[in-house]
């Protein structure tokens, strides 16, 4: 993984979540521009995608299957949750999108340990 | 959904806190399945109690997503139930025994390795289904 690019994603992922509970709290429902955070932190997890199938390749290590699949996760992870957010009329709809802001921080982590002692090994 | 009249369609458990609740159970049975699915695939001789435990946990997941879904309050109640027993007598067996996992799963350590998410899922996931059953009441 590219480090920057790794943080600024990590940072990306947090910011949307944090300005998601911000509405949360603000009892905003679903509206277009949380449609454009999440396909702003999209563009990051995707260039990351673009990045590992770019590098991944040619590194020692074994890990390629499982760091793809928490990749591609990440990816479903935050549109899935605005979609099952959207159908809500309460404050909780933005806060389950929020949420996933959380859940794609945590995958990063979790891809970013795969990469650091599962492939860029040796 | 599109056949509800739009107005005042009834609240049901998915509704709300609900979504949120429901997205990080199938977010848990996701990762917590396809895990056990791979460990046990894999090297399931290293340490069958971890990965069973895992495959089990998984399946509680799923069942309580599903069963808040479809507004089944019982099963939902009973299935946080033993996830919260589960995670609870994992955690300190995994403590008082090491030896029984030498493997991580979902539940051991008090799901330290999930940022004790584990732990916290099915306290916040009883009080909401409480609250929720009280409200209907």
């Amino acid at each position: 993984m590219i480090e920057w690019l790794y943080l600024a994603a990590q940072a990306a992922a947090l910011a949307m979540s944090a300005w998601f509970f911000v509405e949360t709290a603000r009892s905003q429902r679903v509206g277009r521009r949380h449609v454009v955070g999440v396909a702003v932190l999209e563009a990051f997890v995707l260039a990351q995608l673009v990045a590992g199938i770019a590098i991944v390749p040619g590194e020692d290590g074994s890990g390629a299957g499982l760091f793809f699949s928490y990749l591609v996760t990440a990816l479903l992870v935050p549109v899935a949750a605005l979609f099952w957010g959207s159908i809500d009329r309460s404050r909780w709809g933005i806060g389950t999108a929020a949420a996933s802001g959380v859940v794609v921080a945590a995958l990063l982590l979790r891809i970013h340990q795969i990469w650091e002692f599962q492939i860029h090994v040796g | 959904m599109s056949a509800e009249p739009q107005a005042r369609a009834p609240r049901t458990l998915a509704d709300g806190f609900g979504r949120l609740i429901v997205l990080v159970y199938v977010v848990f049975a996701v990762s917590a399945g396809a895990r056990a699915g791979y460990q046990v695939a894999t090297k399931f001789a290293d340490a069958p109690l971890s990965f069973t435990l895992s495959a089990v946990a998984a399946a509680i997941y799923l069942v309580a997503a599903v069963a808040i879904i479809r507004g089944a309050a019982r099963t939902a109640l009973v299935a946080v139930g033993i996830e919260l027993a589960g995670v609870v007598a994992v955690g300190a067996l995994s403590f008082a025994d090491p030896d029984w996992f030498p493997e991580p799963s979902v539940w051991s350590h008090f799901g330290s390795g999930y940022g004790y998410v584990p732990l916290v899922l099915p306290v916040v996931g009883l009080v909401y289904l409480l609250k929720r059953r009280k409200a209907a009441r």
